[in-house]
């Protein structure tokens, strides 16, 4: 064979499948996935957020923006005294570093594997509390320009529920997060530690 | 406030006494031994926090104080990692109102007892309190009597949790994302010092800043929530010509030459007599001075006034020996003739309630209905409206004064509207003939920068820097190119000739006669009367609607400079959010007009504002803004007499005080358009306007001074020499720079 | 370029539907890899995204050969005289995705150095979010693009504005001599 073996490598690969065919499929989701963000809901309807601007504070890019408001007494948009009255989320200045995700006090706020999305102008790249909170079903809205194929929204930020507070082990695998609308109270990832 | 030792957080060991006592109400005695961070004290403050902590919610994400709150910062530094506390908390209704302004967290208060204590002892007003025991301890204010204090803001301020709110900034924004600036408060004349803060380019809140001088780190709530106005939505954002009948939206050159072109045509047609300047006392010291050295360098006319003929004539308040708010405390005995304190100038009334019930100083409450110092004065004398202080008053004051030993301080201000200054005036006029007494007056007038624009000579007869017409044509013909030839109208007066026809163009500075002239009647027939009138202001007031020309000017929070307050202090005023529209700051607005005018006053920033009044204005010769904004506590004008008392912020500033004016600060010479009574009402010696002898520059340096050590007070006040070289800017073709700086080095 | 010129009818509004599938079959972009989104840009053009499936895998090193400018990455300061240099060279019609977030609005470089959105220098069509965007992020901007192109309106644009950039010639050119 000698000098002709190189091209083995080559003819081995002949007939092989390996692109993706974007538009119609897209290639495996990692399951921590850092996408376009979800505002979630308490399984009763109530939005989690509470206008508190952790998010936007801790931001490194400055793309969030919140105010905080009064609750309605009579018709409570959130749980406690406040509720976001303005969300706002600039996507041409998001990193998805999830720093947010992580700040959140009420998990308000979590990622989908939703990553197939451009704009035209760049007014449209400033999604508001409209387009970020889930549906009535508990799932992110589909927005017209985005791409869904389905799944991208089935585990928002499961990194997050494998983690445990203060690096202390001992809380590893037990629940202390909050039901969600349309999911109940999601159970445990597998954490680190059994891997 | 005196020390309680409620929250217990400061408890330490102390060698040779049994069990922890707290710090703060122990107090230090010869030899003591404390030790603070023994194990024994940490584990105590750890279990002091847990207690504290017990029925504190944890709902910091939402609570206002979260991100700038001291029971955090304790829990961070001090607290133990994790709770214990498995148990329910202590429930009560979220917020409960107090008073319009302030809200009440029940859950969140752990019992310092720091806002009952302000508002007994500092504020002297009782209206909240403790209610209850154990763990149903709970501050509320008294049932059908809400916490209606002029100064509840402050317990807001001091509350190290969220319990006490305020409703103006409730969910407004987070502590991290504000920007803050020093400022100081421009509501009243005290100008107590703050914090102005900012999110998203939107003004948000005001806090107290303590400034020993001055307010002690507090505020009213008057200038705490009074800010909302800065981005209210009928701010005028872009200036305004009347065009067929009606104010129409133009550009801002389109609104300058048609101001300057009248301006131009009445002063060629009708002389500068018939050009008047109102109002001022709005602004900062710079917008006040441009606008001086417009109407009198440039246009030439005098007949110029900032009060509204609600004050005090410009020669009582520039001549007579004035008193600083220290000054109060360590008074032999304070009189108070002017309008009710608590009213006006409300800080101003914290301190002299401060300086007669807890410094035990005599306070003689001459005013004529009384008010909020009658509890605390030692003799009430309450003279009749429009009459003068008693000569058996004035005598016992006198006395009094001599014993205790300390200067007389009088505050005097209007009364009322109502009654015309000349009871004040002569009431001043009365103890200022004093024998063997240090009178000082502490003006009372109200208004914002009142002081600082009568400094800045926006009152007839008086140029920049408390010297008169005549004192200061020959200096300040040089520097500007000419002065008004002889005194001019004040407010009042002015408003009689434009009633009347002789007055074409009138400027309005932030002014509003129609609303706050006393005689509203002469206002309308005046403003009626004027063929032309140009105002600069923030909003449409009732007078700027009938403005031919309005010009949109930046406000406070909106612009740098310095202000004046009511003992003369200069401080600085900082911008922290953008102006709204196209809004110019005033002095540029006097510059663009002199420009098309044909003087170019060659001014750039504030700063070179600033340093032109340092360097032009008799009284305020050196202060810099370089100086000013690394005096701690502001500088006092005249400068020179309190050179000493400058505390420089920074390392290794030399204060270089600038000197060279011809003419004297020193008070107003008796006679002239003064008052009867006025001039002599200061007590003071003959002015001096004489020339004094150069000294050579090298003993004009100060030297060095420490952070927050007091330079001690130089024993003889430096002298002026000529100016010669170009130490100061010539009102001519604009100099270079290099040159200065050389000069002045 | 002779088609803007001719006057518009139902014969040259099929001849318009043809040069626009042709020109959305043949975009060639031209090489303007900044940063980190470079890479990104690169895997897309490699087999597993393949940008040969939609007549794009040649990237240019010429601008006058290219007719898409992928602004993949910071911008800085400096570079924003070149970038706009390449992007003049480049003939009519041509399109600009800015790519990544840095690209877009300077993202989380929100300091002096970076120009703060890459729009203040060229114009930008189509602009793709992410911090790098993924392979298949860039693809949905390009195919943006496509659909951009083939429904024209990106050529009715260039034609009100005459050329991409907004410049106007006022007055007939005068020779260099």
């Amino acid at each position: 064979m000698g000098r002709l073996s190189g091209f083995l490598v080559t003819l081995r690969q002949y007939g092989k499948k390996v692109t993706t065919e974007f538009p119609k499929e897209k290639a495996p989701r990692p399951a921590r996935r850092h996408g376009r963000h979800v505002l979630n809901r308490y399984e009763d309807g109530m939005e989690k957020c509470i206008g508190c601007e952790l998010c936007a504070g801790v931001c490194p890019a400055r793309c969030i923006y919140v105010r905080g408001a009064d609750n309605p007494p009579d018709q409570p948009v959130s749980p406690g005294e406040r509720y976001g009255f303005v969300y706002e989320i600039n996507y041409l200045r998001c990193i998805h570093c999830d720093l947010c995700v992580e700040a959140c006090p009420t998990e308000a706020i979590t990622e989908t594997k939703l990553f197939e999305f451009s704009f035209t102008n760049r007014n449209d790249a400033i999604y508001t509390k409209d387009e970020l909170l889930v549906g009535d079903d508990g799932r992110a809205r589909r927005l017209p320009w985005e791409l869904w194929l389905g799944g991208e929204d089935d585990d928002t930020s499961e990194w997050m529920r494998v983690t445990s507070p203060s690096g202390d082990a001992s809380y590893e695998g037990r629940v202390s997060w909050s039901g969600e609308l349309g999911f109940g109270v999601r159970p445990p990832e597998k954490g680190q530690a059994q891997d | 406030m005196k020390p309680v030792g409620m929250c217990r957080m400061c408890l330490v060991e102390v060698e040779g006494v049994r069990g922890f006592p707290p710090a703060c109400t122990t107090p230090v005695t010869d030899g003591m031994v404390v030790r603070t961070r023994t194990d024994a004290v940490e584990k105590i403050q750890e279990g002091v926090l847990e207690f504290l902590l017990i029925n504190h919610p944890l709902d910091c994400p939402v609570c206002d104080r979260g991100g700038e709150c001291p029971l955090q910062d304790q829990t961070l530094a001090f607290g133990p990692g994790e709770s214990r506390f498995v148990e329910e908390k202590r429930h009560y209704e979220k917020p409960i109102p107090l008073s319009n302004m302030i809200l009440l967290d029940r859950e969140r208060c752990i019992q310092c007892a720091r806002c009952t204590r302000f508002a007994e002892e500092i504020a002297g007003d009782p209206l909240i309190d403790f209610v209850s025991r154990g763990d149903r301890t709970q501050v509320l204010n008294f049932a059908e009597q809400p916490f209606e204090s002029y100064f509840s803001g402050n317990t807001v301020q001091i509350c190290p949790v969220g319990a006490l709110l305020a409703r103006h900034y409730r969910f407004k924004a987070r502590p991290w994302d504000l920007a803050t600036a020093e400022t100081s408060c421009t509501t009243c004349s005290v100008h107590c010092r703050g914090a102005v803060q900012s999110s998203s380019n939107r003004i948000v809140r005001l806090l107290g800043v303590d400034l020993d001088p001055v307010n002690h780190g507090w505020l009213c709530d008057k200038g705490r929530y009074g800010i909302d106005w800065v981005h209210a939505d009928d701010r005028v954002r872009e200036p305004h010509l009347r065009v067929g009948g009606e104010l129409r939206e133009v550009s801002w050159p389109e609104a300058l030459d048609a101001a300057a072109g009248e301006i131009r045509k009445v002063l060629r047609m009708h002389g500068p007599g018939a050009i008047a300047v109102l109002g001022g006392a709005r602004g900062t010291n710079e917008d006040a001075y441009a606008w001086a050295r417009l109407a009198k360098g440039v246009i030439g006319t005098d007949h110029v006034d900032c009060q509204m003929g609600d004050g005090l004539p410009a020669e009582v308040v520039l001549g007579v020996r004035r008193a600083e708010i220290d000054d109060c405390d360590r008074a032999g005995a304070i009189v108070v003739l002017g309008p009710d304190p608590r009213e006006e100038v409300p800080v101003l009334f914290l301190r002299l309630r401060r300086a007669a019930k807890d410094l035990g100083v005599p306070l003689f409450d001459c005013t004529p209905v009384g008010g909020s110092l009658a509890p605390y004065a030692a003799h009430v004398a309450r003279r009749v409206p429009g009459e003068p202080v008693g000569a058996d008053v004035v005598e016992l004051a006198a006395r009094t004064a001599r014993e205790r030993g300390g200067p007389l301080v009088v505050v005097a201000g209007r009364p009322s509207v109502a009654e015309a200054p000349d009871a004040t005036v002569r009431s001043i006029a009365a103890f200022g003939a004093l024998d063997g007494v240090d009178v000082r007056v502490l003006s009372a007038l109200r208004r914002g920068n009142v002081h600082g624009a009568l400094e800045m000579g926006l009152a007839p007869g008086f140029l920049p820097g408390r010297v008169t017409l005549d004192a200061g044509r020959e200096w300040f013909t040089q520097r500007w190119g000419g002065v008004p030839a002889g005194r001019g109208l004040d407010a009042d007066g002015i408003l009689r000739a434009a009633a009347e026809g002789r007055v074409h163009v009138l400027v309005l500075l932030g002014a509003d006669p129609l609303l706050d002239h006393p005689d509203a009647l002469l206002a309308r027939r005046a403003l009626e009367g004027v063929p032309f009138v140009v105002a600069v202001d923030a909003f449409r007031s009732e007078s700027a609607a009938r403005a031919d020309v309005f010009l949109p000017c930046t406000v406070w929070g909106e612009q740098n400079g310095t202000v004046t307050n009511l003992e003369g202090r200069v401080q600085r005023v900082a911008r922290r959010v953008a102006p709204e529209g196209t809004a110019m700051d005033d002095w540029r607005i006097a510059s663009e007009l002199a420009y098309r005018l044909g003087a170019d006053f060659d001014l750039a920033t504030v700063d070179e504002v600033t340093d032109e009044i340092a360097a032009v204005a008799p009284a305020a010769l050196g202060a810099t803004a370089a100086l000013v904004r690394r005096a701690r506590d502001g500088v006092v004008l005249p400068l020179r007499e309190h050179l000493g008392e400058i505390v420089v912020r920074t390392r290794g500033l030399s204060i270089l005080a600038e000197e060279g004016a011809g003419t004297s600060w020193d008070p107003i010479r008796a006679g002239g358009a003064a008052p009867a009574g006025a001039p002599a009402a200061s007590g003071e010696p003959a002015p001096r306007t004489r020339r004094r002898r150069p000294v050579p520059a090298r003993t004009r340096r100060r030297p060095r001074t420490r952070s927050s050590t007091r330079t001690p007070r130089a024993s003889a006040p430096p002298t002026r020499p000529r100016c010669t070289s170009g130490t100061v800017r010539q009102a001519g073709p604009p100099r270079p720079r290099v040159t200065r700086t050389l000069c002045a080095s | 370029m002779g088609l803007d010129a001719i006057p518009h009818n139902f014969l040259t509004a099929r001849l318009e539907d043809l040069v626009r599938w042709g020109r959305r079959n043949s975009v060639f972009p031209a090489t303007f890899g900044l940063a980190c989104c470079a890479i990104e840009m690169m895997a897309t053009g490699a087999a597993h995204y393949d940008l040969a499936r939609f007549g794009m895998e040649v990237f240019r090193a010429s601008p006058r050969q290219a007719d898409l400018m992928i602004v993949a990455g910071r911008v800085s300061q400096k570079m924003a005289p070149v970038l706009r240099q390449v992007y003049d060279q480049m003939v009519e019609p041509k399109w600009v995705i800015s790519m990544g977030v840095c690209a877009s609005s300077g993202g989380m470089f929100n300091n002096y150095a970076i120009v703060q959105g890459v729009d203040q220098v060229v114009p930008v069509d189509v602009y793709v979010p992410g911090c790098p965007p993924g392979p298949e992020t860039l693809m949905h901007g390009i195919l943006t693009l496509h659909d951009r192109i083939r429904t024209g309106e990106l050529l009715r644009r260039r034609a009100e504005r005459r050329g991409g950039a907004g410049i106007r010639l006022e007055g007939e050119p005068v020779p260099i001599s």
